[in-house]
C-alpha cells in the first residue's frame, strides 16, 4: 500500500538472526526507537514506563505460540507442515513448504492423503489468492499431535532453530498463534514491575497470528493480504480503554494484532465487545480509530504491517524513523529491536 | 424419533453445479460431509457428483430440478430419508428473473412470481420438508441472499425484494425452529464473479469481482461454529470481521 512512498534503503537493514539473549542481552535490552511525529529518541526497551504517561494504558495481545510447524511426509517425501489458523479441530489453514528457508507449494491433490505429526491429513480446498496456503483435514487430535511432534515455525534467516519457550511473551495465556505475535516479546517482569509502579495499566485481548511467510518478500503478488485471524476482545478490556479516553489518557497498543482486534470491535457506536475472525486491513485509506501509540516492531517493505503503520503516522515521519533505523543498524525480525510511535 | 446414528454428518446443496453452490459443495465434500445436491441442468451436477466421489470418498446423492416444483422437493425429502439425517442446509439455488434486468415499477407480475417463487416460497419449503431430519442433527439452515436485499439498487428491484423477504423469513424461522434445535442464518456472499452476476450485468467486465472462492475462509468458519449461537443472525461473507454473539 505504501510501497514506493517510503524511501528507505531496505537492503541495508540488519535482521535479526537470533534471539537478543544469544548476545548476552536481556529480553528487555532490545533497542527502542521512540516517534513522536518528525522527533526520533533512541533507548533501550527497559526505558519504556519511563516514555509513558501515568494515564496511558497498554493493550498486549494474550495469544500464545503453538509449536505449529509440523513434519509431513507425502508419496513425494518429507515436507514440513506449518500450521496458520485453526477453523474446527479438524480443519485448519496451513502452509506446505520443503523447508524453513525453501517456501512452496509442495505438490498435494486435492483429496491426496498423506502424514502429517503422526496424523492422517489431506488437502481439501485451494486457500483463495495464496497458492501456499489451503485447508487441510486431520484425522485425530491436532493439538495432541503438535504439542508432541511440532516445533516453532522458522525461516531460513535464523541462525538457530529456537525453543518454543522463548518465543512465549510474558503476557501469553490463550495458546493458538502460528507465530509469535513479536511485539509483547520485549516485555519482562521488571518492566511490568516498573509500569505498574508508574500507574501504567495494561489490559489483553486476543489475536492468534497466523504464518506470516507472506510477508516475508517469497511471493510479491500476495504481499498486501491479511487473511482471516481469530480475535477477541474482552468486556472488561473495553470498559478500561473507555474510562482511560474519558480521563484524557492515551491508549498504547503493543502489536500490530492488538490494532486489528481493536479496529475489528469497532463498530458504528464505538468500541465493544467482540469475539470471531477478523481479516481487517488497515492502511493510510482506512485510518484507525482505536490506538492512538502503537509498539511494534521494524518492518519490511510491503508489508501489511508497514501499511498499518502508515495509518497511525505520517509517511515522511515513517521514512524519517526507518532510515535512522537502517542508519543506527537497528534490527529486524521477531527478535529484532522494537520501535514506538506516541502522538507528536 | 430413533437417535442419531454416527456416520458422515449429510448436507444439502441446492443450485450446487455452479458458482458459489459448487464451491461450497467441493468444500463439505472435502469436509467429509455425505452431499445432496440439486440443481436444473442434471449433467454438470452429476459431473460435479462424480468428481468429489472420486477426491474425497464421500457419497453424493444428485437430483436435477428446479426448487420450485413440489415433486423436485419430494425428491429430496426421499434423499434425506436415505441418508437418515440432514446436518446443513444451504438453499443457494436463485433465480434472477429476466434479462436484461428492468425498472421495479415495469417487471411483470408473472416474473415477479417466479422469482419470489424460487428465492422465498422455496427455501422455506425446503425446510418444510426435511424439517424432522434437520430437528435430528440439531442442524443449521443457510439462506443465500444478496446485498441487492438493502440496496435498493436499480434494475435489482424484484430479486431484491425476495432476498430482502428470505432475509426476513430467516429470522422468522430462527425464531419459530428455535425450539426444534434448528438454527436458521442468511448470507449475503458479497459481489462474486458468477454467471448469474454475468447475466445480469450484460456485456460488463466482470473480472474485478472475486470469483466464489473468496469467500471460502468465512464459509468454512461459518460452518465451524455452533449453530445454534449463530442463529437468527445474518452475515456478510467478505466483510472485515465475522462474529459469534458473546
Amino acid at each position: 500500500m505504501i510501497e514506493g512512498e517510503l524511501a528507505v534503503p531496505w537492503s541495508s537493514r540488519l535482521e535479526a538472526v537470533a534471539p537478543p539473549e544469544d548476545r548476552g542481552l536481556a529480553r528487555d535490552g532490545v533497542r527502542l526507537l521512540v516517534s513522536r511525529g518528525d522527533a526520533l529518541e533512541h533507548h533501550r526497551f527497559r526505558d519504556l514506563p519511563q516514555l509513558l504517561r501515568p494515564s496511558d494504558l497498554l493493550v498486549v495481545n494474550q495469544s500464545g505460540t503453538w509449536p505449529a510447524s509440523l513434519p509431513a511426509r507425502s508419496e513425494r517425501g518429507p515436507f514440513l507442515l506449518n500450521l496458520s489458523t485453526r477453523y474446527a479441530p479438524e480443519v485448519w489453514v496451513a502452509e506446505s513448504r520443503f523447508g524453513p528457508a525453501e517456501p512452496g507449494p509442495v505438490p498435494l491433490g486435492l483429496g491426496e492423503q498423506f502424514e502429517a505429526a503422526g496424523l492422517r491429513a489431506e488437502r481439501i480446498a485451494p486457500f483463495p489468492g495464496v497458492d501456499r496456503l489451503a485447508f487441510y483435514r486431520f484425522r485425530g487430535d491436532v493439538e495432541a499431535a503438535m504439542r508432541r511432534h511440532g516445533g516453532p515455525i522458522r525461516y531460513g534467516y535464523l541462525a538457530r532453530p529456537v525453543p518454543l519457550a522463548e518465543y512465549q511473551t510474558i503476557f501469553a495465556r490463550v495458546d493458538g498463534s502460528a507465530e509469535m505475535p513479536s511485539a509483547g516479546r520485549p516485555f519482562t517482569a521488571r518492566i511490568l514491575e516498573s509500569l505498574r509502579a508508574r500507574g501504567i495499566r495494561w489490559v489483553p485481548i486476543t489475536l492468534h497470528a497466523g504464518v506470516s511467510s507472506l510477508e516475508r518478500g517469497d511471493a510479491p503478488s500476495d504481499r498486501q493480504l491479511t487473511y482471516p485471524e481469530p480475535f477477541e476482545v474482552p468486556a472488561e478490556t473495553v470498559q478500561r480503554i473507555e474510562r482511560t479516553r474519558r480521563t484524557g489518557g492515551r491508549v498504547i497498543a503493543v502489536g500490530t494484532t492488538v490494532v486489528r482486534a481493536l479496529e475489528s470491535a469497532t463498530g458504528p457506536g464505538g468500541l465493544r465487545a467482540a469475539r470471531g475472525f477478523t481479516q481487517a486491513f488497515l492502511h493510510p485509506g482506512r485510518p484507525m480509530r482505536t490506538a492512538d501509540g502503537l509498539v511494534t516492531g521494524l518492518h519490511d517493505r510491503g508489508s501489511s504491517h508497514l501499511s498499518l503503520l502508515a495509518a497511525l503516522a505520517p509517511a515522511a515521519s515513517l521514512e524519517r524513523a526507518y532510515r535512522a533505523a537502517v542508519a543506527e543498524g537497528y534490527a529486524w525480525h521477531e527478535f529484532g529491536d522494537s520501535h514506538l510511535i506516541l502522538p507528536s | 424419533m430413533a437417535p442419531i446414528e454416527p456416520g458422515a454428518r449429510v448436507a444439502v446443496i441446492t443450485g450446487a453445479s455452479r458458482g458459489l453452490g459448487a464451491m461450497l459443495g467441493g468444500f463439505l465434500a472435502g469436509e467429509g460431509y455425505d452431499l445432496i445436491i440439486t440443481a436444473r441442468d442434471g449433467a454438470p451436477l452429476r459431473e460435479r457428483a462424480e468428481r468429489w466421489q472420486r477426491d474425497f470418498r464421500v457419497r453424493v446423492d444428485a437430483i436435477a430440478g428446479n426448487v420450485a416444483d413440489p415433486e423436485h422437493r419430494a425428491e429430496i425429502e426421499r434423499a434425506a430419508r436415505r441418508a437418515r439425517r440432514v446436518d446443513v442446509l444451504v438453499n443457494n439455488a436463485s433465480e434472477l428473473g429476466p434479462t436484461p434486468l428492468s425498472a421495479l415499477i415495469d417487471a411483470s407480475p408473472s416474473a415477479f412470481a417466479d422469482v419470489m417463487a424460487v428465492n422465498l416460497v422455496a427455501p422455506i419449503a425446503i425446510v418444510r420438508v426435511l424439517r424432522p431430519w434437520l430437528a435430528r442433527s440439531s442442524g443449521l439452515v443457510v439462506n443465500v441472499s444478496s446485498d441487492a436485499a438493502r440496496g435498493g439498487y436499480p434494475g435489482w428491484g424484484v430479486y431484491g425484494a425476495s432476498k430482502a423477504a428470505l432475509d426476513l423469513a430467516s429470522s422468522t424461522l430462527a425464531a419459530e425452529l428455535r425450539a426444534d434445535g434448528i438454527s436458521v442464518v442468511a448470507v449475503d456472499p458479497g459481489d462474486m464473479r458468477t454467471d448469474m452476476a454475468q447475466r445480469a450485468f450484460g456485456d460488463a467486465d466482470l473480472s474485478g469481482r472475486p470469483p466464489p472462492e473468496a469467500t471460502l475462509p468465512f464459509w468454512a468458519w461459518l460452518f465451524a461454529q455452533p449453530p445454534e449461537r449463530l442463529s437468527g443472525r445474518r452475515f456478510e461473507a467478505q466483510a472485515e470481521a465475522w462474529e459469534v454473539p458473546a
